[in-house]
């Protein structure tokens, strides 16, 4: 297998500009779910390819459950620099387990108190909250639940606050949760991905504001409504990730909102800077796989020989 | 709500809050915690109540008054206050909330006022407009 095992744990670096461009020139329907599936394939690879070294560490060590036959010369051969890289896949594995796992407990926790937190609150979906704290939430499990505060409520015209509504619905309805959460996960599974996730919180807002602008009818009230929102919340010490860009997110939507309508194509020419991201992104997806595909058979091959019997 | 008596233990206690403020709402005036107690049917127990109404006070969405040897209580705020505040002590307390909640809008880093200020007031030539 060669250098090809390690190659899944750094290809992923060929998404930070693919997701720069997809962000920006695809529909943001197709850029969530282009990257959101370019981000599973990814990490799934690159955890696969961290496991298949971590079977070549673990045989090394002393005393370890393994086959004696695993750890012949043979075997050892088929890593390049097996003695580091194998034994270096024992910790990082274990990270990337214990990260993943504790990023799907916290999604359980925070989405069931906040369930909780709105339990007698009436109303099927809106769940409006009287607090001076203007905010508004999608938060998926069961229908789902919109939760909105009266501050941000009193800062909109009725227009803007349908296309809230409408935003947030979008949210529900196409269940960006599973996309960011998929989007975090990969992120935890090889930090080379975390650019993607920016991405794919981004996109997911824009598609929602994409469907409220084409709900509400008025691209420029959509605009309006989360240019309000955001300045109703002047300096929220909230650090986020997309702080770090050099224009936040917010001006961004906006500024996309401002402009004509995305087009939703099918599937880019190649000749384009929008084809080449999305082929781009297609491409590493699939080199990804298939050199992980390529360690794992070989080093199964390797290892079914040298098993005695 | 749905109320089966299986369920009761694993009941968190943010429900119980929201019930047990719901059912001091429901009462004519002030009331005592073994009134509450009944009115939630009767699978809590007593001190289980009064626990629960001390830390409703504590977030001042009760009070109570001495009425002989107990307290009489009544309710301050309405259940979506209450739903208000625990929302709130959850947003404050998650860091990694942004993997759930989809916020509507986030944090605005400086300058990025600005540019909004200037994207939203100074109308946009005459592309954009209401035409999709």
């Amino acid at each position: 297998m060669g250098v090809f095992v390690f190659l899944p744990l750094v290809l992923p670096l060929s998404a930070w500009p693919v997701a720069r461009l997809a962000e920006t020139r695809l529909h943001p329907r197709t850029a969530t779910r282009l990257l959101t599936a370019v981000a599973v394939v990814m990490a799934v690879c690159s955890t696969l390819c961290l496991a298949l070294l971590m079977v070549v560490g673990t045989a090394q060590l002393p005393g370890n459950p393994l086959p004696d036959g695993w750890s012949d010369p043979e075997v050892r051969a088929a890593v390049p620099h097996d003695e580091v890289a194998g034994r270096a896949a024992i910790p990082a594995l274990a990270v990337v387990a214990a990260a993943c796992a504790r990023t799907l407990w916290r999604h359980r926790r925070v989405t069931r108190r906040a369930h909780r937190a709105l339990a007698g609150v009436p109303g099927p979906t809106v769940a409006v909250l009287p607090d001076s704290t203007p905010y508004a939430y999608a938060l998926p499990g069961g229908r789902g639940r919109i939760v909105v505060t009266t501050a941000l409520l009193a800062g909109l015209a009725p227009a803007e606050r349908r296309a809230l509504f409408a935003h947030e619905r979008a949210h529900l309805t196409a269940r960006h949760h599973r996309h960011l959460l998929a989007a975090h996960l990969a992120a935890r599974a090889n930090p080379f991905l975390r650019p993607l996730r920016t991405a794919v919180v981004y996109t997911a807002e824009r598609w929602a504001d994409e469907e409220a602008a084409r709900t509400v009818g008025d691209r420029r009230t959509v605009a309006r409504a989360i240019g309000k929102a955001a300045l109703l919340s002047p300096g929220t010490p909230v650090p986020t990730l997309a702080a770090l860009a050099a224009t936040g997110p917010v001006p961004r939507r906006v500024a996309a909102l401002l402009a004509p309508a995305p087009v939703v194509r099918s599937w880019p020419s190649a000749f384009t800077s929008v084809g080449l991201a999305a082929w781009g992104a297609a491409a590493g997806a699939l080199v990804s796989a298939m050199s992980s595909a390529n360690s794992a058979v070989t080093l199964f091959l390797i290892l079914h020989t040298a098993t005695p019997l | 709500m749905a109320r089966e008596d299986g369920r009761a233990r694993r009941r968190g206690q943010g429900e119980l809050e929201g019930q047990v403020l719901g059912a001091l709402r429901e009462a004519d005036g002030p009331v005592t915690a073994a009134w509450v107690q009944e009115r939630l049917g009767g699978d809590l127990a007593y001190t289980t109540v009064v626990t629960i109404l001390t830390r409703l006070l504590a977030k001042d969405v009760v009070s109570r008054e001495r009425h002989g040897r107990s307290f009489l209580w009544t309710p301050t705020a309405d259940v979506a206050r209450l739903a208000a505040l625990r929302m709130r002590r959850l947003l404050d307390g998650e860091r990694d909330r942004e993997a759930v909640l989809a916020s509507f809008v986030t944090a605005l880093p400086p300058g990025d006022e600005q540019v909004l200020r200037a994207l939203l007031d100074i109308p946009g030539a005459d592309a954009g407009g209401t035409e999709d």
